[in-house]
């Protein structure tokens, strides 16, 4: 079922609802004119255990490309100890395919804030830091905008309707990255928070026991928090109203797909954008009712389910329902950031995985020599296959070292092994026949690294 | 690629008297940036920031005086600016052009566009015009692939472009 009324796009004008061309700032009076910040006001008539008990009823499951439930990670953090404890609202998306977090910061900020300040006071967290990638530099400005305006109004700094957390006044503040991929991985995003370079930490200790300064820190996505506000205000019932829910004859440990979710849709479509819809939805009925067709009316060869970390669907795989159980079903890492890439009749895969793996090959912070040389290889290898010149031999090379690196592989200390390691695995699985059609059909029988391992 | 160790042993620092972080920068940092953060090591990417917005990149004299400033090792700062693509350890052009060329963006259209804006500067991805004006780079995804192709001139972003539109652009630029 289709959702019946936009929550997170409530205030942003988007199809089937509004107009897009009608967007703008929604500040501080407008935003509470329309229902903004009563979420904060139930919470804070909440004893702060009873919000995370809230947001864990819920379900609410991560929206930054894990989907982890939220409730359940703010609920790890230790027994407050009167020191301080911080947020990190990630804002850095910088995984290709995603631009949903840039759409709710651009039009409706306060929204993020409120989910903010209801995460600050039911974690008891003093200071927020919203770390935004750099390149959004109108997106830093329009936050700014938008804290100033909570600052005037008590949500956050001296007099706040919070009251003091850790004995301090909450405090809200943008903080700018400066151009790496890898500072969205979470303690890539402290490290650089910190002042050094975006290096990933290795876990334990988790943030929540010992994240930015070594102090208790919680980490969320801002479209996991925009969510925030509404749950407090409409209720964990009517969350689980919307969305697909839990899939059948699986037990209740098992994360469900609760709730609204924001899709964007990007590539070879005729209304490329960012929009709401309820987890589950099909990729067939996103491309058709909400990015009004592919374009040129071509047919469809291959989709990206949420940023190209996630692997790739093919063609038979149109229909796929984008919730959080897509990886299992459907063979690829996961749903992501549900940010689609649609590929039509025409495009070249074997160009998708080179363009993927250099992303790759670029963005690796380079501190696991699985991930640092393995994604280069992967992207010289497929250079050379799309050039011509590649043999059998490149084609088994690929799929041994991206099957090899990564955290669940556990060679690598983050995910963007993995993320590099499906998408090309998945695309090279998938397409097959055209890789196999691009290189030379000979084999040199040479020995594989895996089974020269394996004789020791 | 923020792996590649850049080999900074044996470079000699040009040195001017005047100094780039200066006084009325510092006290604008002391008042607004350094209260945010329980160390002072937390200020160095907003502070590397505002230092660039100033000079336009970042000297390895600057670099130094960040270090005092912050009371770090200037090993250290350098640790971090090199880490982040957005510092520029070397002089860059008044305008700097990033055309994305991540997935949505190439499916777009971005390698025709990028061949144009090339041949209209005459320089190759990774070079600045003669006259300084024009840095041209490739950047991975910019968070816009729903109006690919994008690109990024300075602070600005442009999207949906259109290569005879955007090289108008660019002749406008002063
Ligand atoms: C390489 C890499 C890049 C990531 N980039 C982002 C990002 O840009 N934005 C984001 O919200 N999460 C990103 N994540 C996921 C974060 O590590 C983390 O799971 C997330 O911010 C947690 O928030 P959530 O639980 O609200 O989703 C990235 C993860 C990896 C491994
Ligand atoms: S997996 Fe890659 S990006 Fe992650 S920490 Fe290791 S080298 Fe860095």
């Amino acid at each position: 079922m289709p959702l019946a009324q936009p929550v997170l796009c409530k205030r942003i004008p988007t199809y089937p609802w509004g107009d897009p061309k009608d967007r703008h700032y929604v500040g501080y009076d407008q935003f509470t004119a329309t229902g903004g910040y009563v979420g904060l006001t139930k919470a804070l008539g909440m004893a702060p255990k009873a919000v995370i008990d809230l947001v864990k009823e819920a379900e609410l499951r991560g929206r930054g490309g894990a989907g982890f439930p939220a409730g359940l990670k703010w609920s790890f953090l230790p027994p407050e100890d009167g020191q301080r404890r911080y947020l990190a609202v990630n804002a850095d998306e910088s995984e290709p395919g995603t631009f949903k977090d840039r759409l709710l910061i651009d039009f409706d900020p306060h929204l993020l804030l409120e989910g903010i300040a209801i995460c600050m006071h039911a974690c008891r967290l003093d200071t927020a830091y919203i770390y935004i990638r750099g390149e959004y530099h109108a997106q830093a400005k329009t936050l700014n905008r938008a804290i100033d305006e909570a600052y005037t109004h008590k949500v956050f700094g001296e007099g706040s309707r919070l009251g003091q957390i850790n004995g301090l006044w909450p405090t809200c503040y943008v903080h700018r990255g400066a151009g790496a991929y890898i500072c969205g991985e979470e303690t890539g995003l402290l490290e650089s928070l910190e002042g050094k370079r975006g290096w990933p930490r290795i876990k334990p200790p988790f943030p929540a026991v010992a994240g930015a300064f070594a102090r208790p820190t919680i980490i969320n996505n801002v479209e996991t928090l925009a969510m925030v506000g509404p749950i407090l205000d409409q209720g964990a019932a009517w969350f689980k109203s919307l969305g697909k829910g839990r899939p059948d004859g699986v037990p209740p440990t098992v994360p469900a797909s609760f709730g609204p979710k924001l899709y964007g849709i990007s590539g070879h479509v005729n209304r490329p954008g960012v929009y709401e819809e309820n987890l589950g939805i099909k990729l067939s009925t996103l491309i058709e009712d909400h990015a009004a067709g592919m374009l040129n009316g071509k047919k469809f060869k291959a989709a990206i389910p949420g940023g190209i970390s996630m692997g790739v669907l093919g063609p038979d795989e149109y229909h796929a329902e984008l919730d959080f159980d897509i990886g299992r079903k459907h063979n690829c890492l996961g749903l992501g950031t549900a940010g689609v890439i649609v590929m039509d009749q025409d495009t070249d895969m074997v160009a998708v995985a080179r363009n993927i793996a250099r992303f790759f090959a670029h963005e690796s912070c380079g501190q696991c020599t699985p991930c640092r040389e393995g994604t280069g290889w992967m992207y010289k290898v497929l250079t050379r296959v799309e050039a011509g010149g590649g043999t059998l031999d490149d084609l088994d090379l690929l799929l041994e070292v991206s099957a090899s690196m990564g955290a669940m592989p556990g060679t690598t200390i983050c995910g963007l092994a993995d993320g590099a390691n499906w998408a090309v695995r998945t695309i090279v699985n998938k397409f097959w026949p055209e890789f196999e059609a691009r290189v030379a059909p000979t084999r040199s029988n040479r020995v594989s690294l895996a089974v020269v391992g394996a004789t020791h | 690629m923020a792996w590649i160790a850049k080999n900074s042993a044996g470079a000699t620092i040009v040195r001017r008297s005047e100094p780039y972080l200066t006084p009325a920068l510092k006290a604008k940092l002391e008042a607004d940036v350094l209260p945010r953060y329980p160390t002072k090591r937390a200020a160095l990417l907003p502070v590397l920031h505002a230092v660039q917005h100033e000079h336009h990149w970042l000297p390895a004299q600057a670099l130094e005086e960040i270090a005092a400033f912050l009371d770090l090792a200037p090993a250290q700062v350098l640790d971090t600016a090199s880490f982040y693509e957005e510092f520029w350890l070397n002089p860059k052009g008044k305008y700097l052009i990033m055309v994305c060329q991540s997935l949505s963006c190439e499916l777009m259209g971005q390698k025709g566009l990028l061949g144009k804006i090339s041949r209209k500067l005459g320089i190759a991805p990774g070079q600045t015009t003669p006259d300084g004006k024009y840095t041209l780079m490739t950047a991975e995804c910019l968070g816009s692939c729903g109006s690919a192709p994008c690109a990024l001139v300075n602070e600005v972003l442009h999207e949906n472009i259109r290569a005879d539109n955007f090289e108008r652009v660019l002749d406008t630029l002063e």
